[in-house]
C-alpha cells in the first residue's frame, strides 16, 4: 500500500510511519529486527533481577496470546483463564517432581526405559518407589493438549450459552480450579505447593535457576505463538472466529459451524495456556492454588484491552508493558513522588506507594480503555486509504455478467423437478401462528416472489427454510433432499444461501474476509493446515479470493475498489450488495433475498433488479421478499401472497394483481369493494 | 443435637444467607432484565454498602457489640442504618452507570463487561487501599435474643434479617407491578425499542434500575454486617458468584424467581457446609450453575427467557 508524499503529509508523519511499518514490505524486516532486540538483551543488561522479569514478562505474554486467540478472535469473554494457565502448570509439575512415588514394580519398567519414571532406592526403606521425570520438552505439548481437552470438556457444555453467560461460567470455573488444586493435596500438595519441579534440559545443559536460558526460552515461546496467532487468523478458521465475534448468527447463516469453532478457539486458547504453566512451573519449580487465582485472569484481560483485542502486536506489547509497569516504573514512580513529597514538604505524597495500587491501576486501565479507546494502543484494523475523488465519482458500471462467466451454483440441478418444495410448513410464537399448515413449490431457474402485508409471516418463512427458526411442523425438500430442521450452517451446505433483511454483515472485517466466510463450507482448511500451510492450503485460499474478486464483478465498480475497506464503512445500498454477494459465494442452488431493495433509490433498485435476473440467468434460482411491487411485475416468474401466515394466492404477477383476496390483504375491505365498483363502472 | 434439630437449624441459617443473596439477585437481574448486562460492579457495590452501613453506626456512636437497643430506639436506628446506606449504594450505582456505562450503550460484544470488571476492581482496591487489608469488627445494636426450637436457636437477627428483606423484595415487587415507572420497567425490559416510542425514557429507567439494584446491595451488605459481626474488602466476590448464580437459578430478569434463586443457594450452602464439606462447597454452587445454564437456561421459576439475539 503506497500513499503519495502528500497524503503522508496530511495524515501526520507518524501515523504514516505506522503504516510504512505495518506494511507488507516492512513486517517481516520489523519482526527480525524486534526479534534480534529481543535475543540481544541479556547480553547488555547483566542484572539477573531484569532478566527474570524479563523471563516472566514473556510467560505473559504467551499467555495474553492465548487469551487473545479466545477474547480477541471469536469474541468470548473468558474470566478464568488462569485455570487452564494452572492446569498446564500442575500437569508438568506432578510428572516431574516427587509429589506422586507409586510403589515400585515391573510396571514401571518400559517407562523408566523410556525415561519417564526412575526407580527411587532410600537405604533402609524396603520398598523401592517410581520418581516421575518426564522430559520438560515431552510435556509441552502435552501439557498444552491436556489443557485443551479440557477446554473442550468445559467448554462443549457451555459454549452453546450466550457470550455474557460464558462469562461468569468462566469465572466460577477460573474460581473453583484453585479450590481444586487446594483440596486434592495428594496430588499437588494442596496449599503448600508443588516443590521441586525439574527444570528443563537441553543436550545435557541443566537451566537449574538462571534467567537467562529461561529467557531464551520465553522469547522462542512468544515468537512460535505469535507465528501461530498470525497464521490462524488470516485464515479460514480465523475469519470464521472473527465472523463468530461480529455476529454469531450472520456467522452460522454463512455456514459456520459456531460451537465447533467456539470450541476450537477454547481448547487452542487452553492450549497456549497450558504450554504456558508447564514453562512457568519449570522456571520457578513451584506451583502453588494462589499463583492462579482470579486476579491473574484479570491481569491477563487488562493486558489484551491495554495492548488492543485481537490485535497480535498489540496484546504482546500490553502484556509487555503491564509488565515492566509492575517490575519497573512503578517502583520508579514511586520514588520520584517521595522525592516531590519531601522536596515540597507534603507528608501525603511521601507515602503514596504505586505498586500496592496495581490493581486499582489496572481497574482504571480496564475502565478508560473501553470509554476512550476501545480498540487498544496498537488497534486491529488500520485505517484505510479513503478512496480518491475519482473512483467515489467514477460512474457506476452495469453488471459485466451475461452468459459468458462460470455457472455459480455447485451442483447440476435437475430442470424439470421442483427445487425447493414446501409442505405443511407450520411455526406458531406464544399464541401466534406466524406460519399455518404453508404449501409452496419453487421449480429451478425462475425467480420466486413473495409478498404480503408486514407481520404477515414472509421473514419467519425464511428463517424456516434457513433453519434459524426450528419448524413447528412440515417439510422442506430441497433437490429431492428433506433438510427439514437442520442447523443453519447445513443448511448453507446444502445449497440454500440467504440474506437478512436489517443487513447482518460482519462490521469490523473487509468486505474481502466478508465474502471470504461465506468460502467457508465449500473450503476445507483445518487449524492445523491454517498455521502449516501446505501447498493445498495456498491453493485453496488463492483460489477463494479469486472467487470472491469474480463474485464481486456482479457489482461492476461498486464493491470492488472498496475490497480492503470495512464493511461499516459502506453505503448502504453498498451494504445489501456486499451481503449478496456474500451469499451468492456459497455457491447455492436457492438463494432467499430478504427485501433486498430496501434503502435504495430507483436506480440502484433498477440496476439490483437486472443484477438479480443475473444471477438466475447464471443458474441460481432465487426465492425473494419484496415490498417493491414493480420489481416484483419485472423479474418475478412467480408470486406468492401470504397473509397471517397463510398462501391466500399463487400466480404470475398479472393473475396476483387481479386476485380479490390480494386486494383485501393489502387494502382491506371496504377498500376492495370501493375498486370493484370501480371497475364495473 | 439430633437429625431433626440439626436440620432445623441450617435451613435458618440457610434462609438468612438465602435471604441476603436473594437482595443481591435483585439487583444482577434488574439490570440484566433490562440492559443484557451482567454487572460485575454489582458485587464490590455489596462490599461498599457494608462499610457504608458500618460507617453509619460508628457515626450514630456505636461500636462493637457492647451497646444493644431494645424496643422503638433499635428500630429507629436499624431505619436510620438502612436508609442512608441504602441511598448511599443507590448513588453510587447511578454514578456507575453515569460515569461508566451509559457511554457503552449500544457497544455490542465485550465491552460493556469488561467496563463493570474495571468498575468493580476499582472499588475493590479503593477500598483494600484505604481502610486495609483487615476484617473489621461490625458495630452491632442489637441484642442478643434468642428462642431455643429444639435444640435449634433462632436468633433475633435472623427474624430481623427476614423481615427487612422481605419488606424490602414485597416493595419491589409492588413498586415493578403497580407504579408507572415500574410498569415503565416492565416495558424496557421487555423490547426497549417499543417501550421507547410508546415515551418511556429508557435512560430514566436503566437508572433506575441502577438505583433500586445498588439500594438493595447496599442493604445486603449491611445485612452481612449485622448478621456475621464483621466485614472486610472482601466479602463481595464469594457473595457475588454465589447471588449470580441464585438470579440464574430463578431465571434471570425474573424478580420473584431472583427472590426464590436466593433462599436456594442459601440453603445449598448452609446444608452442604453441614452435610458435606464445606471446602467443597463453591464447587458445588458452581456445578449448579452450569448444570442450570446448560439444562434450563431460562431458569427453575423463568418463563421462556426474552431473547433479543
Amino acid at each position: 500500500m503506497s500513499t503519495s508524499p502528500l497524503e503522508q503529509a496530511r495524515r501526520g508523519v507518524l501515523p504514516a510511519f505506522w503504516d510504512r511499518v505495518r506494511s507488507e514490505e516492512w513486517r517481516r524486516g520489523v519482526a527480525l529486527v524486534l526479534v534480534l532486540a529481543a535475543c540481544a538483551f541479556p547480553l547488555i543488561d547483566h542484572n539477573e533481577g531484569d532478566l527474570d522479569a524479563a523471563a516472566n514478562a514473556t510467560a505473559f505474554a504467551t499467555l495474553a496470546l492465548g487469551l487473545n486467540i479466545v477474547v480477541g478472535f471469536a469474541g468470548l469473554l473468558d474470566l478464568g483463564y488462569a485455570a487452564f494457565f494452572a492446569i498446564g502448570a500442575y500437569t508438568y509439575g506432578i510428572f516431574s517432581s516427587y509429589q506422586i512415588q507409586p510403589e515400585w514394580s515391573s510396571f514401571w519398567e518400559p517407562f523408566q526405559w523410556l525415561g519417564f519414571v526412575s526407580r527411587l532406592h532410600v537405604d533402609g526403606v524396603p520398598i523401592d518407589h517410581a520418581h516421575f521425570q518426564v522430559s520438560f520438552w515431552l510435556m509441552l505439548p502435552v501439557s498444552a493438549l491436556v489443557a485443551a481437552f479440557f477446554g473442550i470438556a468445559f467448554g462443549a457444555p457451555t459454549l452453546r450459552l450466550k457470550g455474557d453467560y460464558l462469562a461468569i461460567v468462566t469465572l466460577g470455573f477460573g474460581e473453583i480450579v484453585p479450590i481444586v488444586a487446594r483440596n486434592t493435596p495428594y496430588l499437588t500438595n494442596g496449599a503448600q505447593g508443588l516443590n521441586g519441579a525439574l527444570p528443563p534440559h537441553l543436550f545435557g545443559y541443566n537451566f537449574g535457576v538462571q534467567s537467562t536460558p529461561f529467557y531464551y526460552l520465553g522469547v522462542a515461546l512468544v515468537v512460535f505463538l505469535i507465528f501461530v496467532s498470525v497464521r490462524l487468523k488470516d485464515s479460514r478458521i480465523g475469519r470464521a472466529w472473527l465472523a463468530i465475534r461480529e455476529d454469531e448468527i450472520a456467522a452460522e447463516a454463512m455456514g459456520v459451524n459456531r460451537t465447533k469453532l467456539k470450541l476450537l478457539a477454547f481448547a487452542v486458547g487452553a492450549g497456549f495456556a497450558g504450554m504456558t504453566g508447564t514453562f512457568y512451573v519449570a522456571k520457578l519449580q513451584t506451583a502453588t492454588p494462589e499463583m492462579f487465582t482470579f486476579p491473574v485472569s484479570v491481569m491477563l484481560l487488562v493486558m489484551i484491552v491495554l495492548g488492543g483485542m485481537g490485535s497480535v502486536a498489540g496484546v504482546v506489547v500490553g502484556a509487555l508493558l503491564l509488565q515492566l509497569l509492575q517490575s519497573w516504573f512503578l517502583q520508579d514512580i514511586s520514588e520520584w513522588i517521595h522525592w516531590l513529597g519531601r522536596t515540597t514538604g507534603i507528608g501525603f505524597l511521601e507515602k503514596v506507594d504505586l505498586v500496592q495500587a496495581i490493581e486499582l491501576i489496572f481497574g482504571i486501565i480496564l475502565v478508560v480503555m473501553m470509554l476512550y479507546r476501545r480498540q487498544g494502543l496498537i488497534p486491529e484494523r488500520r485505517a484505510v486509504t479513503a478512496l480518491t475523488l475519482a473512483q467515489q465519482t467514477a460512474v457506476p458500471s452495469r453488471s459485466g455478467l451475461k452468459g459468458e462467466l462460470k455457472p455459480l451454483h455447485r451442483k447440476a440441478v435437475d430442470p424439470k423437478l421442483p427445487l425447493l418444495e414446501i409442505r405443511g410448513l407450520a411455526k406458531a410464537f406464544g399464541g401466534i401462528q406466524a406460519v399455518k399448515s404453508l404449501d409452496l413449490t419453487v421449480m429451478p431457474g425462475s425467480i420466486v416472489a413473495v409478498i404480503g402485508p408486514n407481520g404477515s409471516g414472509k421473514t419467519t418463512f425464511f428463517n424456516l427454510v434457513t433453519g434459524l427458526t426450528r419448524p413447528d411442523g412440515g417439510k422442506v425438500t430441497l433437490a429431492g433432499e428433506d433438510i427439514t430442521g437442520l442447523g443453519p450452517h447445513i443448511v448453507v451446505e446444502k445449497g440454500i444461501a440467504r440474506t437478512f433483511q436489517n443487513l447482518r454483515l460482519f462490521p469490523n472485517m473487509t468486505l474481502m474476509e466478508n465474502v471470504l466466510v461465506g468460502t467457508h463450507t465449500r473450503t476445507g482448511t483445518g487449524a492445523l493446515g491454517a498455521v502449516i500451510r501446505p501447498p493445498s492450503v495456498r491453493h485453496e485460499e488463492a483460489a477463494a479470493r479469486e472467487r470472491v474478486l469474480e463474485v464481486l464483478t456482479i457489482f461492476g465498480n461498486r464493491l470492488m475498489p472498496r475490497r480492503e475497506h470495512l464493511a461499516r464503512t459502506l453505503s448502504y445500498a453498498n451494504r445489501r450488495r456486499l451481503e449478496i454477494a456474500r451469499a451468492v459465494i456459497t455457491e447455492p442452488m436457492l438463494l432467499l433475498l430478504d427485501e433486498p431493495t430496501a434503502g435504495m433509490n430507483p436506480t440502484e433498485t433498477l440496476e439490483l433488479s437486472d443484477q438479480i435476473r443475473g444471477l438466475r440467468d447464471r443458474g441460481i434460482t432465487i426465492l425473494l421478499i419484496e415490498h417493491k411491487l414493480n420489481v416484483v411485475n419485472e423479474i418475478a416468474d412467480k408470486v406468492i401472497v401470504l397473509d397471517h401466515g397463510e398462501k391466500i394466492a399463487e400466480g404470475s404477477p398479472e393473475e396476483v394483481h387481479r386476485n380479490e383476496e390480494v386486494l383485501r390483504a393489502y387494502l382491506g375491505r371496504t377498500a376492495t369493494a370501493a375498486v370493484r365498483a370501480a371497475a364495473a363502472s | 443435637m439430633d437429625f431433626f434439630d440439626v436440620l432445623l437449624q441450617q435451613i435458618i441459617n440457610g434462609v438468612s444467607l438465602g435471604a441476603m443473596y436473594a437482595l443481591l439477585a435483585l439487583g444482577f437481574t434488574m439490570v440484566y432484565g433490562i440492559i443484557e448486562l451482567i454487572n460485575f460492579a454489582h458485587f464490590n457495590v455489596f462490599m461498599v454498602g457494608s462499610f457504608v452501613g458500618l460507617w453509619v453506626f460508628q457515626a450514630m456512636g456505636f461500636s462493637g457489640q457492647e451497646q444493644v437497643l431494645y424496643g422503638l430506639p433499635l428500630i429507629g436506628i436499624l431505619l436510620v442504618g438502612l436508609t442512608v446506606t441504602m441511598l448511599a449504594t443507590g448513588f453510587l450505582g447511578v454514578a456507575i452507570e453515569r460515569i461508566a456505562l451509559r457511554p457503552l450503550r449500544g457497544v455490542s460484544g465485550t465491552a460493556p463487561m469488561i467496563t463493570t470488571i474495571g468498575v468493580s476492581y476499582i472499588l475493590f482496591n479503593m477500598v483494600l487501599l484505604t481502610i486495609g487489608a483487615n476484617t473489621l469488627n461490625y458495630a452491632n445494636p442489637l441484642p442478643k435474643v434468642s428462642w431455643d426450637i429444639g435444640q435449634a436457636t433462632l436468633r433475633l437477627r435472623e427474624v430481623l434479617l427476614w423481615a427487612v428483606s422481605l419488606v424490602l423484595m414485597l416493595g419491589l415487587h409492588y413498586f415493578v407491578r403497580h407504579t408507572k415507572m415500574g410498569k415503565a420497567m416492565q416495558a424496557t425490559a421487555q423490547d426497549q425499542e417499543a417501550a421507547r416510542m410508546m415515551g418511556v425514557d429508557v435512560d430514566r429507567v436503566v437508572v433506575l434500575a441502577f438505583f433500586l439494584g445498588s439500594a438493595l446491595a447496599g442493604a445486603a451488605g449491611m445485612i452481612f454486617g449485622l448478621y456475621y459481626n464483621y466485614t472486610s474488602f472482601i466479602i463481595g466476590y464469594t457473595a457475588g458468584l454465589r447471588a449470580f448464580t441464585a438470579a440464574v437459578l430463578g431465571g434471570i430478569g425474573n424478580i420473584p424467581g431472583a427472590m426464590l434463586g436466593g433462599v436456594l443457594i442459601g440453603l445449598i450452602e448452609s446444608l452442604g457446609g453441614q452435610y458435606l464439606e464445606v471446602r467443597w462447597t463453591d464447587v458445588i454452587i458452581f456445578s449448579i450453575l452450569v448444570l442450570v445454564l446448560v439444562f434450563r437456561p431460562t431458569g427453575l421459576f423463568g418463563r421462556a427467557a426474552p431473547s433479543k439475539s
